[in-house]
């Protein structure tokens, strides 16, 4: 059978536990991370997944099995004081926030190694497959593993309904929260513990290691779409199912693969296609908003020398050579043909026997720029006290820059002058 | 027979105020007191602690002596009526939201944990946002805001509160001449409907013109009281003439030799 049939026909319950699994622990982790992101605190969730090690193996020890309920239970205990462990460090001493992470991490984390060697060492049969903790074991999710995950997911997904406008506002302002009277540290204690929780159960799938990666690339991914926050936080939910269910289906297809990193490699992915292709916030987005500035700006400034060799010969209507205009703005010949072929394309100019005119758009185009220029250097001089000879640099940006409204805002203010400080005549339409 | 004249509580009371950061204290012995329905200005110095005073009142920052008293009650048990416009940069404005939610947010006092806000809820921010002439911004993204729209809509946001008292910290930094007018004006109309409003203020020019009660700060209390009787020349010499350079030095010590600001109030090591 094809494997890509066999595989989301979801006949087989080995394919379905890890595949609904993979996607219940990748989901719930992106929407609590979406938290952690917009609170500036991600390298939580590394703290916090270093420590749950020794909880871990702690649970082990005092139930003497593997029982989700205890390991988790115990998991989520030293999590917890991880993160009691930071505030402490970071109120008492001068040590800052990101240090005290570094430092309790490390200590959390070696206690845990301890410990496991500790019971590997000790000859228990029980003990095989508590590593799982240390690089995840998604690919081989069982029936129980399925329901404690599912229960926790639940927790996690109604905290969050719940507390939606809560958790929003102490991200954005915390003080203000503070100062309205909402119970601001019993909120924080609530989305401490469902990070805890996030990070309790995620790393069964993907490791201690790899676990900030689930918690927080989502969010940070999703970001990069949207200003609005519930669908940051639903596209990071997208994000993370679609990462949980391509690292089972690839370790499915490979079975040498291991689910886990491929499920990070995935999100990886996907951020990064996020950061250089989204719209607006995205690399190339803002590279070619500067393209088009940039073509803005060669494209008036040429309209704007052929205005002013109308002026010269006081007739808009004449035609001109590229020679001509390079005179007034020697942008050099190559360049030059290229601008004047664009502007013949939009319909600003037209040309016959290599000689260049406007047309009527074309013409109140450049009118429009001239007399911005002009307004904007009357503008620094009358208002700003700035020397005539200082000001037609910044008038020569401002003038591809202004919107109409702030147009008409500085003719006004200028009472519609005749004349700029070289004397030149502002022309109006 | 009973000739206790029935006086309305004070909106603010504030009693042997001390606050200190990192044990060096910013703010030594406050003790005033603002009756209801004024328009108040804290004024003072850069670094005079206006801003420590009014978050300190409000309990975000830990008292080292002292209390506070709103309407004759401790603050938490009157936080419903008492609303907050904090400063404009104590916030990432690249928050993923509009202004409508962030001026919703004032609403979520009144709303109590787990609810959301509803259409009334939604009414009344535009209504707030129409009070200070933000109404065509309701959908814009808060990242696309002029430092002057940022601070209205923490105004509009503190005002869909429909508090008592308003603490508000420079709700005037970047806003234009115009707007800062009608934001007077505004608060003027509310002072009037018996609300108290206490603005952290910088413009010693305009201060006699706004406000009908006045605070001068500089680290400890100058002066405190109608207008009239705080606005004069030697007090305002007091607050702005340099420096207690023996005060700060001593608040250094304090800090240095990790002293306790009160007897009993030894700080608790490790």
């Amino acid at each position: 059978m094809n494997p890509l049939i066999q595989f989301f026909s979801f006949q087989d319950p080995n394919i379905r536990f890890v595949v609904i699994g993979a996607i219940l622990l990748t989901a719930s982790s992106a929407i609590v991370g979406s938290f952690t992101f917009l609170n500036k605190k991600s390298l939580i969730g590394d703290a916090i997944a270093h420590a749950v090690l020794p909880g871990v193996c702690l649970g082990f020890l005092l139930s003497g099995t593997k029982n989700p309920v205890f390991l988790i239970g115990g998991a989520f205990i030293t999590g917890w004081l991880s993160l009691v462990a930071v505030e402490f460090v970071v109120s008492r001493t001068r040590i800052k926030e990101d240090t005290a992470i570094g430092l309790v991490l490390s200590v959390f984390f070696g206690i845990g190694i301890l410990m496991l060697t500790v019971i590997q060492k000790s000859g228990n049969a029980a003990q095989s497959g508590l590593d799982n903790f240390l690089f995840g074991k998604a690919a081989a999710l069982v029936g129980d593993d399925l329901i404690a995950f599912g229960a926790v997911a639940a927790i996690l997904l109604v905290t969050v309904f719940l507390l939606f406008k809560e958790f929003t506002l102490l991200a954005f302002d915390k003080d203000y929260a503070r100062a309205i009277g909402l119970p601001v540290r019993w909120i924080s204690v609530t989305l401490t513990s469902l990070i805890v929780l996030a990070v309790v159960i995620g790393i069964q799938a993907v490791g201690v290691v790899l676990m900030a990666a689930i918690l927080i690339t989502p969010a940070a991914a999703a970001r990069f779409w949207t200003d609005k926050i519930r669908v940051m936080i639903m596209l990071a939910c997208v994000f993370g199912a679609l990462s949980g269910l391509s690292g089972a289906y690839i370790s499915f297809v490979a079975p040498a693969m291991p689910t886990g990193p491929w499920i990070v490699i995935v999100i990886s992915t996907i951020a990064f296609i996020s950061f250089f292709f989204a719209p607006r916030r995205g690399v190339v987005s803002r590279v070619m908003r500067q393209r088009t500035i940039r073509r803005t700006i060669h494209d008036e400034n040429i309209l704007k020398a052929l205005y002013h060799l109308g002026e010269d010969c006081k007739d808009f209507t004449e035609r001109h050579t590229a020679e001509e205009i390079l005179r007034k703005r020697n942008i050099g010949s190559d360049h030059l043909e290229r601008v004047l072929m664009r502007l013949k394309r939009q319909g600003y100019l037209t040309t016959a026997n290599g000689r260049w005119q406007f047309t009527e758009e074309g013409k109140v185009r450049a009118q429009r720029v001239v007399k911005i220029h002009r307004l904007w250097e009357l503008y620094l001089t009358t208002h700003l006290n700035i020397a005539p000879d200082h000001v037609h640099d910044d008038a020569d940006t401002i003038e591809h820059l202004l919107t109409p409204e702030l147009e008409a805002e500085l003719e006004k203010l200028l009472d519609y002058p005749r004349e700029d400080p070289h004397r030149a005549e502002i022309p109006y339409p | 027979m009973n000739t206790i004249q029935q006086t309305p509580p004070p909106a603010l009371e504030v009693h042997d105020l001390t606050v200190a950061f990192d044990r060096k204290p910013v703010l030594w012995n406050i003790d005033l007191t603002i009756p209801q329905g004024k328009l108040a200005g804290v004024m003072g110095p850069n670094g005079a602690g206006k801003s420590t005073l009014i978050k300190a009142v409000m309990g975000l920052l830990p008292l080292s002596s002292g209390f506070v008293k709103i309407f004759d009650q401790p603050i938490d048990a009157v936080r419903g009526r008492i609303s907050y416009v904090p400063q404009r940069e104590s916030v990432d404005w690249d928050f993923p939201a509009s202004v409508l939610d962030v001026v919703l947010m004032g609403r979520y006092g009144k709303l109590g944990l787990f609810k959301r806000p509803g259409k009334t809820d939604r009414e009344k921010a535009k209504e707030c946002l129409h009070q200070v002439g933000m109404e065509a911004f309701a959908n814009r993204q808060i990242s696309q805001l002029s430092g002057g729209q940022q601070q209205r809509t923490f105004l509009a946001r503190a005002l869909a509160q429909e508090a008592d008292v308003y603490f508000m910290d420079e709700p005037f930094a970047g806003v234009d001449a115009a707007t800062e007018k009608a934001i007077i004006q505004l608060l003027t109309t509310m002072t009037e409907a018996r609300k108290t409003v206490i603005v952290v203020h910088h413009d010693l020019q305009t201060a006699q013109q706004y406000f009908d009660w006045l605070i001068l700060l500089n680290t400890r209390l100058v002066a405190h009281g109608p207008v009239e009787t705080a606005f004069t020349q030697q007090n305002l010499q007091d607050t702005y003439g340099g420096k207690l350079t023996l005060l700060s030095d001593v608040g250094d010590l304090i800090r240095r030799e990790n002293f306790p600001n009160r007897e009993g109030t030894i700080p608790k090591m490790i």
